[in-house]
């Protein structure tokens, strides 16, 4: 071991320790039948390969500081989470990738400019040792409510379609029509944010907290930085799953006030 | 029996009707309505049959533009109803589903449930006389909806349906989800309604019963497609009509009609 600042390093065999710990997940997943030993296999590699491909460039990145790299990295972060947030919908949904990186621009960026030019107020705004793991909290936030709004509202609509059609057929519009499957899906979107935030350092110390502590920072000065991601995460997540659900809505309904049942 | 003569004074005129679904999602493309034709006479009755998976319901729903067909068109009351506002449209042509859906609250609340601006009497008294209308009791307007049985539900969205003053009453199959008795219910209920407001009865019905209660003309969908078309108390004269109202339609498959 050998100490960088207050920091320990990590030599590649204290590394390859930790990966040990996969090998106990891989022996559980064998004893218990579980049958995902192989893909734990795959993702723990992609970990390593993805994580130090993002070391490397935000290494370039940091160094250059220039904001159109900057933009570019947070252009290709959003483009990844709308994948992301749409991958996993149980049916396809028209349009669903584009309705995530429109919600997810939108509801990150407004979140972004106020925390970075407002809040902590850096200057230059696109210093990337800030902008970069800031807007990756946001993006992961945003990304994980606009999931479950959509995959919220698909469900909903497919198993209560026949209610949408009742009030339909009284004569409702369509968007008054599918309001209760709108406010289920947000609800559902946001009710870990609410309970993260109800627990939040009693149960665990949140990821970015405990990587200021270890990097030496004193625990009240990453309270502080923790209590403003927890609230940006509430916004943007909000903000996100709103954003999604009223356009994906959209997909579903024609300007004639029809379901459109047959996508679902 | 030859067809049904057109209609002098129709209110629904459904003319080379179609649809097909895009095959989205990898689906492959579905033909669901093709050219359909039939038109349906001011205060007659049209039950349509056939097969499940037959377009019934999907051709049902064409009729208040529930579902836009991707050809032909729909006229209601003279009108293409592409030039109405469907909304309208919909609470002059009432829908009854297959499975009742009631909203949380009273019976009274889900009478009242509408859209700000829905042109009707939903008076105390104008609820009352709905409720005894379909064969319940003004007292029962304080039940809890959640409380009623599968008939006296169907009941409930027929008189929500009422209330609208429609000028037409399409029926999804509103007896399939009821036992026997409850069929019977509602059956008597649009059977008598039809003469007492005049009403347009548009049926999709696996029930011989209803269809002998309301009569008017048959049509027989299968994969979409119009089989026959016959008025039903003339002497029914079609092999697959017959089987149908002697109540073996249940053995046939959708592939072989």
């Amino acid at each position: 071991m050998s100490a960088v600042g207050s920091v320990l390093d990590l030599s590649l065999s204290q590394l390859a320790l930790a990966f040990l710990l996969v090998g106990v997940v891989i022996a559980i997943s064998i004893r218990q039948g579980l049958g995902v030993g192989r893909d734990l296999v795959v993702g723990s590699l992609r970990a390593v390969v993805q994580l130090y491909l993002v070391g490397l460039i935000l290494a370039v990145v940091f160094r250059a500081a220039q904001w159109y790299w900057v933009l570019l990295i947070l252009a290709v972060m959003t483009a990844v989470a709308a994948q992301a947030a749409t991958s996993r919908l149980a049916k396809p949904m028209p349009g669903a990738r584009g309705i995530a990186a429109l919600a997810l621009t939108v509801s990150t960026a407004v979140t972004l400019a106020y925390v970075i030019g407002v809040i902590v107020q850096v200057r230059p705004w696109y210093e990337p040792q800030y902008i970069i793991p800031i807007a990756g909290m946001i993006l992961g936030s945003a990304m994980t409510s606009a999931a479950l709004a959509g995959d919220r509202l698909q469900g909903d609509l497919r198993v209560r379609a026949d209610e949408v059609e009742a009030r339909l057929a009284l004569g409702f519009s369509g968007r008054d029509a599918v309001q209760p499957m709108a406010r289920t899906a947000l609800r559902a979107a946001m009710i870990p944010t609410v309970n993260g935030m109800m627990t939040v350092g009693l149960v665990q110390l949140p990821g970015m907290m405990t990587g200021q502590i270890l990097a030496g920072s004193s625990p009240l000065l990453a309270i502080k930085y923790q209590l403003v991601v927890v609230f940006m995460q509430a916004a943007a997540t909000a903000l996100a799953s709103l954003l999604f659900v009223r356009l994906a809505v959209g997909r579903y309904l024609t300007p004639a006030h029809q379901l459109r049942r047959y996508l679902l | 029996m030859a067809a049904p003569l057109p209609p002098r004074d129709p209110l629904f005129e459904v003319e080379k009707l179609s649809l097909v679904h895009d095959g989205f999602g990898g689906r492959p493309p579905a033909s669901v309505l093709k050219n359909v034709s039939v038109a349906v006479e001011r205060g007659g009755a049209l039950v349509l049959l056939g097969p499940s998976g037959s377009g019934k319901s999907t051709l049902l729903r064409c009729l208040n533009r529930l579902v836009e067909p991707t050809g032909g068109s729909v006229r209601f009351d003279g009108r293409d109803i592409r030039a109405l506002d469907p909304r309208d449209l919909r609470r002059r042509a009432a829908l009854v589903m297959q499975t009742p859906v009631l909203f949380e609250g009273t019976v009274r609340d889900n009478l009242r449930v509408r859209p700000a601006g829905t042109p009707g009497d939903f008076s105390e008294a104008s609820l009352a006389s709905a409720a005894v209308e379909v064969g319940l009791d003004e007292t029962m307007l304080d039940r809890d909806a959640a409380t009623l049985s599968g008939g006296e539900k169907q009941r409930v969205t027929i008189a929500r349906a009422l209330l609208r003053d429609p000028q037409a009453l399409l029926l999804d199959e509103p007896t399939s989800a009821l036992d026997p008795p409850n069929a019977a219910l509602v059956v008597e209920t649009v059977s008598r309604l039809r003469e007492l407001r005049q009403l347009t009865i548009v049926a999709v019905t696996h029930q011989p019963e209803l269809v002998r209660r309301v009569g008017g003309c048959l049509l027989y969908l299968v994969r979409g497609e119009v089989l026959a078309y016959e008025r039903a108390d003339g002497g029914v004269t079609d092999a697959r009509l017959q089987a149908f109202l002697a109540g073996e339609h249940a053995s046939q498959s959708p592939d072989r009609p």
